[in-house]
């Protein structure tokens, strides 16, 4: 129980306050449908809670074992589009067991990929990430008679959400939906914690600060990254089927390897290795983008911009800015 | 430790909840006292709102969301139909009285940001109808969610045929659908004896719109004995930037004819390459989509000779039609194109529509736009009440260089044939 | 028209110039890279920008072959702007943040040009000579492309002469292969960067300006051609110039066969063949390919 060797960048133990802000959070997200009834923003933070777990789900990867991929949007879309296939073709009803297939199909579709990525690393990984990514798009475009190419999946319907045969509602409801997004995002985020926090997550980091001396220490490195690989996969994959269920809609435009790009952006606007960070990343990409959209028709000159200076002068992300300030309140 | 302190916090912060419950019965007199002040404020408020809003009712604009790509492949094109639609609303002035604001936003031409955007505009902006929208992928997108939006949405540029009889709330008053298009291309050659006797190659855009163009085209020119060399059809991704291997695959397959159905700013690019081919002349081009003017100018000579069926090009002659080119032409400075105005009657058809219903309620708004008709540039446009899409008369054309004309434009699709609505179908 | 023999003659000459054109784009990629250790997301866009430029000078009269020199000059002192502003500050940080910043630049590059231009197309008028088209082996190929070939071939020769016989060019390949060395050696690496970076934006002007007319002029070339620039440097093997001469060719002739004989699927095919190559040989074709 003691032996808790201290990580850097892991902020370990519970602190009172993080915990009654965590609270707080969480209480705030939960009743925030019931005090604004603006369906725009249970919308917005919905689809922030989708990203927010999916750039979390990229930070394991990077933050953690240190493998950049840019398709890992790719595995979002493969998850929903089974998701959606299941549930229009199998059992219109069965939700968790669309869920489950989705995650697997997911998972069996990852490992080859993994399986490569174990044995090259580096940025030649990521180069291949992005090849297998636009591969993807492309067969989901082609693939016409299965995924309605670019039309995209059509005729989703709208399973309840039951539990035990408890019914928890419909997922046509975006109330509904909010809540079941912010239920399943909150459970992902404690069990990632917590698989991070344990010594599987502290060999990860012993890898991706030196590969050879793990090895030395008699670590199985291939084994370890791949088990990394799979568990951000298959947090992918549960951001998929969330996705599915709040949009009713998948497309390969959400699959593209410039939306991957987006992704990575959202880990690191939040902070690196940090995994609340990435959904504040996730937030603040997406109100940016869409606040910056409406604002003319020339909205990619300021995005750009805000790319650009957000990367020179906030370099830790949003999590390093606490860092910042505590410096410059030092003197 | 630490696990005890967490279960004390746990209880801490339950307790203090709780604790907000209680009350003493000192405090509960005052605070039924003030409960009631409460209550009669409130009414008081209520009362004052109301006399508030109805004095306000009349002045408080009437919003419309447009949908239209201002980034992306078709960004010309979307630009041309917000041109339209501002227009429509400018001319439009008031609906029921209040003045109309239109809402602009960029779909990018991706689905999901186009759904995103409608939510923004109807949830947060509150707007009682949408309009635009470019691409059968988006179009039908917003249709899957039309039933949460729960607003009327009048596409002005989705041209699949899934659209007929899709939704009671989603409509179509705009370009030509798929299946009027091939039926106007196909009469169009038939009349041709020099059109009718070529073999024609089909090529079109990897996307939903292109096979359904393709395939219509390809049926109905069987039937009526057009030759058709490639039945399995090319279909060349969006991205395609350098067209050599299709045309040297048109030449070796011996086709006299290319039935291409491209987004509208491509086409112009094949018939560029196309003649740097040598093709020009030799193999003549026939278009399932009107070619935007810009492009048209940019391509210059190569462009000459492209064929097809459309609503209107500003070679139409009658005093509604040059009435409104001039009025567009000083507005915008920009050559007046088919997607400019079709895009303004399907907005004129909207707000007489709003206007007819007398409510801004979606389902009498829908109903008023079934059956709803507008005498526009290009005669009588009407919304069919049995599928909510447009049924009008539309034009056949082929580009070569312009007469003198107030634009300055170099090359114009001539008219060469007028269709009424009951030629080009469905039938109702 | 034309019996198979032409047939096989025109995708061959298809091949040449798309391959062509890959490889001027590619080439400055890597270069950037090889040298600065930078993947610039930014490269399609000023691939763009060195189209549009040209397009901007010969419409205002100026003769194609001089816009031909002049138009990477203007995207080499862009590309120096952008290096000394913004990529020079983040030399000593991660890779994933210069790929961000670039991918910031490349919105941005991308709105400017929006901007600028405007969406529709635009195309770039040739000089008389270089209109009309050729008779070879019994097909008609246009002239201007011919003409690309053997203007693709003298830059890539004078290319090769510059960075083997020049002093600057050798410093370069120095630096590509070991940078302490050549700092050691007293040269001040911080311009061996920016001429590395300039050196790449002039490539990237360059193609622009050759596929201009080839092709079309819109704001969305830079993004199209930026991924198969990737696919083509990664498959060469990233860093290295001989392997992306055989990769552009490669992926140049793969494509352009594909879309000739299988349309449907050709770009599936050449991401199939990019992963497949990558799997196997993470170093690229030749084994050339260099990352930490």
């Amino acid at each position: 129980m003691n032996n808790t060797t201290t990580i850097p960048g892991i902020q370990k133990g519970y602190y009172p306050l993080k915990i009654l802000i965590i609270i707080l959070l969480l209480l705030g997200l939960g009743l925030f449908p019931f005090i604004s009834g603006n369906r725009f923003y249970i919308s917005l933070i919905t689809e922030m809670m989708i990203y927010g777990l999916l750039a979390m789900s990229l930070d394991v990867l990077l933050g953690y074992t240190g493998a950049l991929s840019f398709m890992h949007n790719a595995y979002l879309g493969i998850s929903a589009y089974v998701v959606g296939l299941f549930l229009i073709h199998i059992s219109p009803t069965s939700l968790w067991l669309a869920c489950f297939t989705g995650i697997i199909f997911t998972s069996l579709v990852a490992l080859p990929v993994g399986w490569v990525q174990v044995r090259t690393g580096g940025l030649a990984f990521a180069l291949l990430t992005l090849a297998f990514g636009m591969m993807f798009h492309t067969i989901v475009w082609k693939w016409y008679g299965v995924t309605g190419g670019d039309d995209g999946l059509m005729g989703m319907p709208n399973p309840d959400i039951s539990l035990f045969g408890w019914n928890l509602g419909n997922t046509g409801n975006p109330v509904t939906i909010y809540l079941f997004t912010l239920i399943i995002v909150t459970i992902c985020f404690f069990l990632t914690r917590r698989i991070i926090n344990s010594p599987f997550g502290a060999v990860l980091e012993a890898i991706r600060e030196n590969e050879d001396r793990a090895s030395f220490v008699g670590i199985n490195v291939r084994m370890y990254k791949l088990l990394g690989w799979m568990l951000a996969c298959i947090l992918a994959s549960i951001a998929g089927a969330l996705f599915i269920l709040y949009k009713g809609y998948i497309g390969p435009s959400t699959m593209s390897a410039f939306a991957g790009a987006g992704v990575l952006m959202m880990v690191l606007l939040g902070g690196l290795g940090s995994l609340w960070g990435a959904f504040v990343g996730a937030a603040m990409f997406i109100y940016i983008q869409d606040y910056i959209s409406t604002m003319s028709e020339h909205w990619e000159i300021y995005l750009g911009l805000v790319v650009i200076f957000l990367v020179l002068f906030l370099p830790t992300g949003f999590v390093g800015l606490g860092e910042h300030l505590k410096r410059f309140r030092k003197g | 430790m630490k696990r005890i302190f967490f279960v004390l916090i746990i209880f801490l912060s339950i307790s203090l909840i709780f604790s907000c419950g209680k009350k003493t019965d000192d405090q509960s007199e005052t605070i039924s006292k003030l409960k009631q002040e409460i209550v009669e404020l409130k009414a008081t408020i209520t009362k004052l709102e109301a006399e508030l809003v109805l004095a306000r009712t009349p002045k408080e604009p009437l919003k419309i969301g447009v949908l239209v790509p201002l980034t992306g492949i078709v960004a010309q094109g979307g630009l041309e139909m917000k041109y339209g639609i501002e227009m429509a609303a400018e001319e439009k002035g008031t609906v029921l009285g209040r003045p109309i604001e239109l809402l602009v936003e960029d779909t990018q031409v991706k689905p999901p940001v186009a759904v995103t955007k409608a939510e923004k505009l109807v949830y947060k902006d509150d707007c009682k109808a949408l309009i635009g929208v470019f691409s059968s992928g988006v179009g039908l997108a917003l249709a899957k969610n039309i039933d949460k939006l729960n607003v009327p949405f009048v596409s002005t540029h989705v041209m699949t045929t899934k659209f007929y009889g899709l939704h009671p709330l989603v409509f179509r008053s705009g370009q030509l659908a798929n299946d009027q298009t091939a039926v106007g291309n196909v009469k169009g050659i038939m009349a041709r004896p020099d059109l009718m006797k070529r073999s024609y190659y089909v090529i079109v855009h990897d996307y939903s719109w292109g096979h359904d163009a393709g395939e219509r085209f390809i049926a109905l020119a069987k039937e009526n004995g057009i030759k058709i060399v490639n039945e399995d059809y090319d279909k060349a991704p969006i991205a395609t930037k350098d067209w050599s291997s299709y045309i040297s695959k048109i030449k070796a397959s011996g086709a006299d004819a290319v039935y291409m159905a491209f987004i509208t700013n491509v086409i112009p690019v094949f018939a560029k390459q196309a003649s740097d081919f040598g093709l020009q002349g030799k193999v003549k081009l026939v278009s399932a989509a009107a070619p935007g003017p810009l492009e048209l100018e940019a391509g210059g000579e190569a462009c000459y000779g492209i064929f097809g069926a459309s609503d209107w090009s500003w070679d139409v002659d009658n005093a509604n039609s040059n009435d409104w080119e001039m009025r567009f032409w000083k507005k915008f400075n920009t050559i007046p194109s088919d997607a400019a105005v079709h895009s303004y009657v399907g907005a004129m058809n909207l707000f007489n529509a709003i206007e007819k219903a007398g409510s801004t309620d979606a389902k009498a708004i829908a109903d008023a736009l079934r059956g709803i008709s507008f005498d526009g540039p290009y005669g009588n446009v009407r919304i069919s009440a049995k599928d909510n899409c447009m049924r009008n008369s539309a034009v056949l054309t082929e580009t070569m260089a312009a007469p003198e004309n107030p634009f300055g434009a170099k090359v114009y699709m001539k008219v060469l044939k007028t269709f009424t609505a009951d030629e080009l179908g469905p039938p109702e | 028209m034309g019996g198979s023999l032409g047939i096989i003659v025109d995708i061959t000459l298809n091949s040449l110039v798309l391959s062509g054109v890959f490889l001027i784009v590619a080439i400055g990629l890597n270069i950037i890279y090889g040298l600065s250790r930078i993947m610039n997301m930014g490269h399609g866009a000023l691939y763009a920008v060195g189209a549009y430029t040209g397009y901007t000078l010969v419409a205002t009269g100026l003769n194609y072959f001089a816009a031909l020199i002049i138009a990477p000059i203007i995207v080499g002192a862009v590309g120096l702007l952008i290096e000394r502003t913004i990529i020079a500050p983040m030399r000593k940080r991660s890779m994933v943040y210069t790929l961000i910043l670039t991918y910031g630049l490349m919105f941005f590059l991308d709105g400017m040009i929006k901007y600028v231009w405007g969406n529709k197309p635009c195309f770039i008028d040739l000089p008389a000579f270089l209109q009309g088209t050729i008779s070879i082996l019994g097909t008609q190929y246009p002239v201007f492309r011919l003409a690309t070939l053997f203007i693709i071939a003298a830059i890539m020769g004078g290319l090769m002469l510059f960075l083997n016989k020049t002093r600057i060019g050798i410093i370069l390949r120095a630096s590509s292969t070991i940078p302490e060395m050549v700092s050691c050696l007293g040269i001040n690496m911080n311009y061996v960067h920016m001429g590395a970076f300039v050196l790449g934006s002039v490539m990237a002007g360059v193609a622009g300006i050759i596929a201009g007319p080839l092709t079309t002029i819109d704001p969305l070339m830079g993004g199209e051609m930026l991924i198969s620039s990737f696919v083509v440097i990664v498959i060469g093997g990233l860093g290295s110039l001989r392997g992306a001469v055989i990769a552009a060719l490669l992926i140049g002739f793969v494509q352009t066969f594909a879309e000739f004989f299988i349309t449907d699927l050709a770009m599936v095919i050449v991401y199939i063949l990019m992963a497949i190559i990558l799997a196997f040989m993470p170093r690229g074709i030749l084994g050339e390919g260099k990352f930490e």
